[in-house]
C-alpha cells in the first residue's frame, strides 16, 4: 500500500547521555503512517528514555527527530503535543483528583479556535465549541469502554481502566501518532486481550501506534513491526517472526523464556 | 445550540454553589441595615478587601503556584492610586483602570522570570518579592519613606454618594468583591480553568495535551495580581492613609491563610469566607489583649492540623455523609411505601 510507505516519525541517529551512562547510542529507524511499530528491549534498553526523547522531556545530545518532514528535535512538550504526537506515560499519570469526564475533556484543549478571550466571556461561539468537545469525549469515553465510570475520580480507578483512561485522554487530544508505555503492563489475560483489541481500532481510525510492551505476546500478535533496543543501541528491526528467531535478540534476553 | 446533560454531581455542586453565594450576598447586602456599630461596618469592609486578596491567592493555587507574596500588588495598587489621585490629579475612577494596566504591566514582567519555576523556588522568590516591595517603597522619599502617605481622599461623589460613611463604602467595597467573583468564576469555569487545573493536578500530562504551563501559569499571575492591585486602591482610599510597614507585616502572611483557612480547594467561597472569619474571630479575642496573636496562631494551626479541607472542606465532607443517609432513608422509605401499596 502507498499509505504504508509514508514515513510518518524518522529516528536520526539519536543519542542520549545521563552523566556516565550512554542511554542511547545512535538510534536510528523510522515509523510509517498506520502502522503499529513495536519497540522492546531488556529492562534499562532506553525504550522509555526514548519515548521522552521524542516527546519533547529530554532533548537529545546529538540526532535529529523528524515528524511529517517537521524537524521537531528540542522543542517544547506542548509543541510536540500540538503537532500531534499523544503519549501516555508509564507510571499512571492522569488528573488524579479530576472525575473521568474531566480527564478526557481536558485532553481537548489544543482543539479550541476561538480566542480565550471568547472563552472566558463564554461567547455562544464558545459555549458550542465547548458542547462539541463535550459530545465527542462522551464518545471516547464510550469507545474505551469507560463511559459507566464518568463521574469516578480516576485516583478510585482499577489499575486497568486507569490505562484506558490514560489513553482516552491522548485520544481527545486527536494525536496522528500515539507513543503508549506499557499499555498492558500488569493486566490480566482477558484485560490484554480487550486492550490489544482497542489498540487495533485506534489504528483502522488511522492513528499510528508506537508502543514499548514487556508483554512479548501481546507485542507480537500486535505489531507490524518490531524495533530492538539493548543497551541504548539499535539491535535489530523487522516483521515479529524475524525478531523471534533472531539469535541476537534471544541472547539479549538472557535466555529469558520470553519468546 | 448542543446542550449536553452535564452529570448529576456536577449539577448538585454548581447549584450548591449558586445558592451559597446568592445567600451570603443577600445577607451581606442586609447587614449594614441591621447594624449600627460603625466598627462592625469597618471590619465587613475591610473583610470584603481581604476576601478579594485572598481569591488571588487561590487563582494562583489553582495554577499550581504557591504565593506567598499576594500582598505585593495589593501595595502596589494602593500606592498606584493614592499617587494618581494626589500627585497626577486624577479622579479616584480615573486611577483604578490605569492602576489595573500598572498592575498587570509589572506583573508580566515580574511574573514572566518567577513563574519559570513553579515549586518551592516560587514560593521563596514570592516571599522575598513581597519584602523587597515594602523596602523598596519605604526607601522613596516621593512615597513617604517608612512614614507613608497620609490624607488619602475618599473616592470621589457618583451623584449623592460622596463614600464618606462606612455604609456607602461598604456597598462600593461590595460591589467590588461581586465583580471579582463573577470575572474569576468566568475565567475557572472556562477552559483557561480547565488549563490551570491541568497544569495543577499534572504538568506532565498537560504538556503532552498541549498546554504550555509556563503560559498559563504567567497569565493566573496576572489576573491574579491585577485583582490584588484592585483591591490596594480601595483600601488605600478607604483606610485613607498607608504605610510599607501595613503591607509587609502580618498582613502579608494572612492573605494566605484566609484560602486555607475557608477551604483551599474553593477558589471563590474558601477565601471569602476564610475573610471573614480571620477578620472578625481575632477582634473577638481582643479581651485576652496581648494573647491575641497567639491564640489565633494555635486556632489557625488546629485548624490546618485536625481539618485540612479547612472550613468549607470540613462542612461538605460532612454534609456528603449526611445528603448519602438522607438518599438511603429516603429509598428506603419509598421502598416500603412501594411494599405497601403491592400488599
Amino acid at each position: 500500500m502507498v499509505e504504508q510507505q509514508m514515513v510518518l516519525l524518522k529516528i536520526r541517529n539519536v543519542t542520549r547521555v545521563f552523566g556516565a551512562l550512554i542511554a542511547l547510542r545512535d538510534v536510528s529507524f523510522e515509523v510509517n503512517s498506520s502502522e503499529i511499530l513495536g519497540l522492546i528491549g531488556p529492562n534499562g534498553a532506553g525504550k522509555s528514555t526514548l519515548f521522552n526523547v521524542i516527546s519533547g522531556f529530554h532533548r537529545p545530545d546529538k540526532g535529529k527527530i523528524f515528524f511529517k518532514d517537521t524537524e521537531i528535535t528540542g522543542l517544547r512538550v506542548d509543541r510536540i503535543a500540538a503537532m500531534g504526537i499523544g503519549r501516555i506515560f508509564q507510571e499512571p499519570t492522569l488528573f488524579m483528583q479530576e472525575t473521568v469526564f474531566e480527564n478526557v475533556f481536558s485532553g481537548f484543549h489544543r482543539h479550541y479556535r476561538e480566542p480565550a478571550w471568547k472563552a472566558f466571556l463564554h461567547t455562544p461561539a464558545a459555549n458550542r465549541e465547548e458542547a462539541a468537545g463535550r459530545k465527542k469525549a462522551e464518545e471516547i469515553l464510550d469507545f474505551m469502554d469507560l463511559g459507566a465510570m464518568r463521574d469516578e475520580l480516576a485516583a478510585n480507578l482499577p489499575h486497568g481502566h486507569q490505562r484506558s483512561l490514560a489513553i482516552a485522554i491522548a485520544l481527545a487530544c486527536g494525536p496522528e501518532l500515539l507513543l503508549l508505555d506499557e499499555p498492558v503492563t500488569g493486566m490480566n489475560p482477558s484485560e490484554t486481550g480487550v486492550m490489544i483489541e482497542k489498540i487495533r481500532q485506534i489504528r483502522e481510525q488511522g492513528i499510528t501506534v508506537l508502543i514499548v510492551e514487556h508483554d512479548m505476546r501481546a507485542v507480537m500478535s500486535l505489531c507490524d513491526r518490531i524495533v530492538v533496543l539493548n543497551l541504548g543501541e539499535k539491535l535489530v528491526e523487522g516483521p515479529p517472526d524475524k525478531i523471534k528467531n533472531d539469535p541476537g535478540v534471544i541472547e539479549a534476553y538472557l535466555g529469558k523464556q520470553v519468546i | 445550540m448542543v446542550k449536553l446533560p452535564n452529570s448529576p454531581a456536577i449539577i448538585t455542586a454548581n447549584r450548591y454553589k449558586w445558592i451559597a453565594i446568592a445567600i451570603i450576598l443577600i445577607a451581606l447586602a442586609a447587614l449594614p441595615l441591621c447594624i449600627e456599630n460603625n466598627y462592625i461596618k469597618h471590619l465587613l469592609i475591610m473583610a470584603c478587601i481581604g476576601a478579594i486578596l485572598g481569591m488571588t491567592f487561590s487563582m494562583l493555587y489553582s495554577a499550581g503556584l504557591i504565593t506567598l507574596g499576594a500582598a505585593a500588588f495589593y501595595a502596589v495598587g494602593a500606592y498606584s492610586s493614592t499617587i494618581l489621585v494626589m500627585n497626577a490629579g486624577l479622579s479616584f475612577w480615573a486611577a483604578i483602570p490605569l492602576t489595573l494596566i500598572i498592575a498587570a504591566v509589572l506583573a508580566l514582567g515580574f511574573g514572566a522570570v518567577f513563574v519559570r519555576n513553579a515549586g518551592v523556588a516560587f514560593v521563596i522568590i514570592t516571599l522575598i518579592f513581597v519584602q523587597v516591595v515594602v523596602l523598596a517603597v519605604a526607601q522613596v522619599e516621593f512615597l513617604g519613606g517608612w512614614g507613608g502617605i497620609i490624607g488619602i481622599p475618599r473616592p470621589d461623589p457618583i451623584g449623592n454618594v460622596n463614600f464618606a460613611t462606612k455604609t456607602e463604602f461598604y456597598y462600593l467595597v461590595l460591589a467590588m468583591l461581586l465583580l471579582t467573583i463573577v470575572v474569576f468564576n468566568a475565567l475557572y469555569s472556562s477552559r483557561i480553568g480547565r488549563a490551570w487545573r491541568a497544569i495543577k493536578l499534572s504538568p506532565n500530562l498537560a504538556g503532552t495535551l498541549g498546554i504550555n504551563p509556563y503560559r498559563y501559569r504567567l497569565l493566573a499571575f496576572v489576573a491574579g495580581s491585577t485583582a490584588a492591585a484592585l483591591a490596594g486602591c480601595f483600601y488605600a482610599h478607604y483606610a485613607q492613609s498607608i504605610t510599607p510597614g501595613a503591607f509587609g507585616g502580618w498582613l502579608s502572611i494572612y492573605v494566605q491563610l484566609y484560602a486555607v483557612l475557608g477551604g483551599l480547594e474553593f477558589y471563590i467561597l474558601g477565601p471569602a469566607i476564610g475573610a471573614l472569619v480571620m477578620t472578625f474571630v481575632p477582634e473577638y479575642l481582643r479581651m485576652v489583649k496581648e494573647w491575641e496573636p497567639i491564640i489565633t496562631g494555635i486556632l489557625l494551626l488546629a485548624v490546618i492540623l485536625f481539618f485540612p479541607g479547612g472550613i468549607l472542606g470540613t462542612i461538605k465532607g460532612r454534609q456528603a455523609l449526611s445528603m448519602a443517609g438522607l438518599r438511603s432513608l429516603f429509598k428506603s422509605l419509598k421502598s416500603r411505601t412501594k411494599r405497601n401499596k403491592n400488599g
